[in-house]
């Protein structure tokens, strides 16, 4: 396998006669709106040059201002340690065999490269950075959908507010960067805790949110188990408080159910707005 | 088409520090199997206990396997495959450098006439190509800089797709050959095993 880079020139002698056709991934980009462009794109790209060109291998070289290098081999497979170490930090589309033509591995690398950069840009705008759970934004509309679907169906919801008691202090006392940490590992004891179809998000410095869906209260008492639980197992410098609203019993109205939970949590602190 | 999670997941563990390549192998059920991460750079344990604690959030039953890629990634000795200068001349009428190398037992030869110090490392770099090698970088500057110990010559190459330039330095019998062996003593350090196909 060899490096076939669009910016190396190879004389033009690899081209097998099949002719550059700028559009050819026209067709797949149409069958996807640009909010599904993601990995999966790169790796159906590499199975369509591979079964256009016969190709035993494809790996695909990008250097990405966030990730950094990355390879993706055909399949999803592994690039062993020796491999990588061959190919190199220059970015590239390599074939085996090296038949595809210059132009049309460089248009393969943009579409790689570009789908990358739209997932993680989708990514990104739908989480938080520091704990990888849903952020403000994302618990919003979905708070909103999850009314609009209570208030027309009647399916139950049970919003939860959740606060972290003494985190300033913690901050205070044990600096920033553990601080940061101890949030990271509330994140995922948030994600381990919460039910397949549940939102779980971070809507402040440490506030925390989840909508548990299909839940008429009740199960707000499972998640917390769960969360204390996983939070335990992570760490025992945290300590949370909950508020719980439940739709459609206490409101249909998302800012009213947020109102609801978050007097509740104020009120278990001992405190008042 | 994966799955928006599997997306997710492969996204999450790419954006770890130092992964390179991500498999993810998956049961019949469609549960998660063994997750295999290549890293370069980073202590592999603790990219591992990273990499278990996010497929966790996944999947509970997933392993990890890491694969450290940093020896491998790391400059081969100078024992290792390596191109060799061969001759260097000059035509004064014409002001043509002509360069050979010698690789693997074949032999690469270069020319240009962009005088002698340009055209050296030009010349270097026709025969590299003339050796089927390829050779993704390209001048950036080439000074014979004065030294008490004679005027060797500086190469400076950049890749085409970063900025870390790669610098050759050597003395010769005369600039073409100082050229010449700059610029493989920039190059030598980097070419790809691939390469050597």
């Amino acid at each position: 396998m060899s490096l076939a880079n669009e910016e190396v020139d190879h004389g033009g002698d690899i081209a097998n006669g099949s002719g550059y056709e700028p559009w050819l991934f026209q067709s797949m980009l149409d069958e996807l709106s640009i909010n599904e462009l993601g990995i999966g794109f790169v790796y159906s790209v590499m199975e369509t040059l591979a079964k256009r060109y016969s190709l035993r291998d494809v790996i695909v070289n990008l250097s990405h201002e966030s990730f950094g290098e990355q390879m993706f081999r055909l399949g999803g497979q592994a690039v062993s340690a020796e491999m990588a170490a061959n190919i190199g930090t220059s970015p590239g589309v390599y074939c085996d065999p090296d038949v595809v033509p210059p132009e049309e591995l460089g248009a393969v690398r943009t579409a790689c490269q570009l789908a990358l950069s739209l997932h993680l840009a989708r990514f990104s705008a739908a989480h938080d950075p520091l704990t990888n759970i849903a952020n403000r934004r994302t618990f919003d509309s979905a708070l909103e959908a999850a009314a609009a679907r209570s208030a027309r169906y009647g399916w139950a919801f049970t919003l939860l507010v959740i606060d972290l008691n003494g985190f300033k202090n913690i901050n205070d006392t044990l600096g920033h960067a553990i601080g940061d940490d101890l949030l990271r590992q509330f994140g995922v004891a948030m994600r381990r805790s919460v039910r397949s179809g549940d939102v779980a998000a971070r809507i402040g410095g440490d506030e925390f949110a989840v909508i548990l869906s299909n839940a008429d209260g009740f199960e707000a008492t499972g998640f917390v188990d769960r969360l204390r639980c996983n939070l335990k197992a992570a760490s025992e410098l945290l300590e949370f408080s909950v508020g719980t609203s439940t739709s459609p019993r206490d409101s249909t109205d998302p800012t009213e159910l947020f109102r609801v939970a978050d007097a509740r949590l104020y009120e278990k602190k001992g405190l008042t707005h | 088409m994966m799955s928006a999670t599997d997306e997710d997941l492969e996204l999450e563990l790419r954006s770890l520090p130092g992964v390179l390549n991500v498999e993810i192998r998956h049961l019949e059920n469609g549960e998660v199997d063994v997750v295999t991460l290549i890293v370069n750079g980073q202590d592999p344990s603790a990219i591992r206990v990273m990499a278990k604690q996010i497929v966790s959030l996944y999947s509970a039953e997933g392993s990890v396997v890491v694969e450290d890629a940093t020896t491998a990634f790391r400059p081969r000795s100078a024992e290792a495959i390596r191109v060799n200068l061969a001759s260097t001349s000059f035509d004064h009428e014409t002001g043509q450098c002509e360069v050979e190398l010698n690789f693997a037992g074949r032999i690469g030869v270069g020319h240009s006439a962009s005088g002698k110090l340009i055209g050296g490392v030009e010349a270097t770099l026709a025969a590299l190509r003339d050796l089927t090698l390829n050779v993704p970088f390209y001048l950036i500057s080439v000074v014979n800089v004065a030294t008490p110990r004679g005027w060797p010559v500086v190469v400076t190459l950049r890749p085409f797709a970063r900025d870390n330039d790669l610098l050759g330095i050597a003395q010769g019998d005369n600039d073409v050959t100082s050229s010449a062996m700059a610029t493989l003593n920039a190059l030598n350090r980097v070419l790809p095993i691939s390469n050597a196909d």
